[in-house]
């Protein structure tokens, strides 16, 4: 009895000790969740011996659930909007991406450690991919916005690549202990088949889940619970059927995240909290499972395999996978840059050891190493990074005082509360829309009629329903007002057209180049000719001298359109030079595959 | 900045109440300045108000436009005594406005002296004075010596 009331003391411990650092490493923006993994090195028997556990069947399995809970939720989280505008070049970045990078570190592994070529291929596989929960929260905390595409490409790219490295993982593993020596094709179908279960019970999973959710008539507190219940369900029967039960939980989230549901907000409230949970328990368990006195042998050559894992093959795997999808050079380098390692192949690293291979303990120590290196080296470097590659969407409203309320019974409808800022367009007497009009207004702790609320006053509490597409609409009236910041004259031009405006006119007033199939063309054709319908804001075209920049969009139309008058050279070439040669052979791709009319007239102008 | 502006070109305390009025009083001086139409120089900045806004925020407005008989780009520079709504990009009022407006024959020339002005006002130490001055030489005195010092 003793025994298990002091288990749940130090766990719990634990657990708060946790919370605590966060709040203190968010503070000075250092890597979260290695702080988590150094509270469980101190209180794991090289530090503080507090904690004994050392079964690795126990961690593979606790990490497991908590892996397919991350998924789930980066799955849900995931607005399906992100696979329109990124799915192509984030699921190669998946699938090849994942392989030319175990490739190449499998190499240079071959090298530096005295492993066969399967096992060394086996050690590139544990750290191929990247960390959802290292790059989800990387990139949402801290209220720093990269812009879209290079983070839908991460996002989808890291909820996607686990199960890629999990299968490589143990089919290698697999190989290995069956004494082969060489990878062979049979592999590669295994895999195509393991993906294809996967997607389609992840598909019937996320269906089922949403109809439960929909349908039964269940207490409130239940109902995340029923879909956790089914999540892991899916799980569970995909790998069973013998699919990836990862990528299943992953394309279920997804599937149920973009349903219309009852219950949404209580439900990502819930999975939100268990994500957390979930990160701290594999951190922590994994730091408690290492032992770094008995990582010195291999220290040196894995500090240079992460290195190499860091500069020379994520970048590598990177730039050779986004070639054919134009992906600017700032965006690709800021990808190859944000291949953050993480608790998976920690946990992947575990596999050697539970199928007893001979060098099961240096996979281990290796693979810890490589994560905190890249989690210190890359994590901490993120913001800097994007920053310097201009990759920050500056703010582009005041503050909000939004709450958001779940409406029993209703997918399509919520209410949300506002505040009116001062210096809100409401506080300033805009009009407001038919669909933002007010529900409820509350003044003063007293509730008023809507029609005698007028004029609003700052201060007050405005409750509306709208539907959840509706609410950045509702932000730009209820939010207070900023002045537009010399950064965003930079981000968005310094003037601003409709996009009903024809580049005939706007060449004609400015002096641009211009071809006569382009004369008639509007701005908004332009763009979604170029973007094929899928530009997003801040998306830049270059025009003769000056760019045009996507300033602004309502439910994926442009409405505005900026012209930058003396583009900065820095948006569009930044780079480090180990990509250059890289670079320069994809723009030549580019140039290439896809002309641009009124560049190659541009370029008669100029000879 | 001086092949753009002389002292003529300032209106140090413009008092109007709109934005139409504004690019009235300054299509006035314009046509003062160049002997076109005034009601043509008006026509023109309309027509360009309508494919979007030249408000570029911070209370600042470049208005601008094309006219056939132009020798070359004229600049006016007009200080608004009260601010007046402009839909500018920010949605905040315009106290501080920069006309332009360039031959047909202009060329890229349109584009450069936009983007000159454009770099100017950008310069919020430059924009609180010019806000703080009410005389034309002064307000003449700040335009160039700064074009003169930042070429320096």
């Amino acid at each position: 009895m003793e025994l298990i009331n002091s288990i749940i003391l130090v766990s719990a411990i634990l657990l708060v000790l946790s919370i605590v650092t966060s709040v203190i490493a968010l503070r000075i923006g250092a890597p979260l969740l290695l702080f988590f993994l150094a509270i469980g090195v101190v209180a794991g028997p090289d530090g503080l011996a507090v904690v004994h556990f050392e079964s690795v069947e126990a961690a593979y399995l606790i990490g497991s659930i908590a892996l397919a809970i991350i998924l789930f939720e980066s799955g849900l989280d995931t607005p399906i909007l992100s696979y329109r505008r990124a799915a192509a070049p984030a699921l190669t970045l998946a699938t090849v991406g994942v392989l030319i990078t175990a490739g190449l570190v499998g190499i240079a592994a071959q090298f530096l450690f005295d492993l066969s070529r399967l096992e060394a291929l086996l050690l590139g596989a544990v750290v191929a991919s990247t960390d959802a929960a290292a790059v989800f929260l990387l990139l949402r905390v801290g209220g720093v916005t990269i812009r879209g595409r290079a983070r839908s490409i991460l996002e989808i790219e890291s909820g996607t690549n686990d199960p890629v490295a999990i299968f490589l993982t143990l089919s290698l593993s697999g190989a290995i202990a069956a004494g082969s020596t060489a990878p062979g094709w049979s592999l590669l179908i295994d895999l195509l088949r393991q993906a294809g279960i996967g997607m389609a019970l992840g598909a019937v999973g996320g269906g089922v889940i949403a109809l439960a959710l929909n349908r039964l008539r269940l207490d409130p507190g239940l109902l995340p619970i029923a879909a956790l219940g089914l999540a892991l369900l899916t799980f569970a029967a995909t790998t069973d059927a013998g699919g990836s039960g990862f990528l299943a939980v992953y394309v279920a989230g997804l599937i149920v995240g973009n349903l219309p549901l009852r219950g949404r907000l209580g439900l990502r409230r819930f999975l939100s909290g268990l994500t957390w949970l979930s990160q701290i328990v594999m951190f922590v368990m994994l730091g408690v499972l290492a032992t770094p006195s008995s990582f010195g042998p291999v220290l040196g050559p894995a500090i240079a395999l992460s290195l190499f894992l860091i500069l020379v093959a994520r970048p590598l795997a990177v730039s050779l996978c986004l070639i054919p999808f134009r992906i600017g050079v700032a965006e690709t380098t800021f990808i190859a840059w944000v291949g953050l390692r993480g608790a998976v192949s920690i946990l992947l690293a575990i596999v050697p050891n539970l199928m007893a291979l001979p060098q099961g303990s240096l996979f281990f120590a290796v693979a810890f190493i490589i994560v905190t290196v890249s989690l210190l080296v890359q994590g901490w470097m993120i913001r800097p990074m994007a920053r310097w590659l201009r990759l920050i969407v500056p703010r582009r409203l005041g503050p909000v005082d939004r709450i958001e309320l779940d409406l029993p019974g209703n997918a399509d409808q919520e209410l949300v509360a506002y505040s009116i800022l001062e210096g809100s367009p409401v506080a300033r007497g805009q009009r407001l829309p038919r669909w933002a009009r007010p529900a409820l207004v509350i003044r003063g702790g007293r509730v008023i009629p809507v029609h005698a609320a007028r004029p609003w006053t700052v201060g007050d509490h405005v409750y509306l329903f709208a539907a959840p597409t509706r609410i950045p609409l509702l932000d730009r009236l209820y939010a207070g007002s900023r002045p537009l910041s010399e950064d965003d004259r930079d981000f968005f031009g310094d003037l601003a057209f409709h996009p009903g405006v024809t580049l005939g006119t706007l060449a004609e007033l400015y002096g641009l180049p211009l071809t006569v199939e382009n004369a008639n063309r509007t701005l908004a054709d332009l763009f979604d000719a170029e973007f094929q319908h899928a530009g997003e804001i801040g998306d830049r075209l270059r025009l003769g001298t000056v760019e045009l920049i996507i300033r602004d969009m309502e439910n994926g139309r442009i409405v505005k359109v900026g012209l930058s008058l003396q583009p900065d050279r820095k948006t569009s070439a930044r780079l480090p030079l180990f990509e250059q040669p890289l670079a320069h052979l994809s723009r030549f791709a580019v140039a290439t595959t896809r002309r641009w009319p009124w560049k190659r007239r541009a370029g008669k102008n100029r000879g | 900045m001086m092949d753009l502006i002389t002292p003529r070109s300032i209106i140090a305390n413009l008092r109007v109440g709109t934005k139409k009025q504004a690019l009235q009083e300054l299509a006035k001086r314009a046509s003062e300045l160049t002997g076109q139409h005034e009601r043509a120089v008006f026509d023109v900045l309309l027509e360009r108000e309508r494919l979007g806004t030249t408000g570029v925020g911070h209370g600042i407005a470049i208005p601008h436009g094309k006219l056939p008989n132009l020798d070359r780009v004229y600049g006016i520079f007009a200080r608004l005594e009260r601010p007046v709504e402009f839909d500018a990009i920010d949605e905040q009022p315009v106290d501080l406005m920069f006309l332009l407006l360039a031959p047909d024959s202009a060329g890229a020339d349109h584009l450069k002296a936009l983007a000159r002005v454009s770099r100017l006002l950008r310069d919020t130490s430059m924009c609180e004075k010019l806000r703080g001055s009410d005389n034309a030489d002064a307000i003449y005195a700040l335009l160039t010596q700064t074009e003169a010092s930042h070429a320096a």
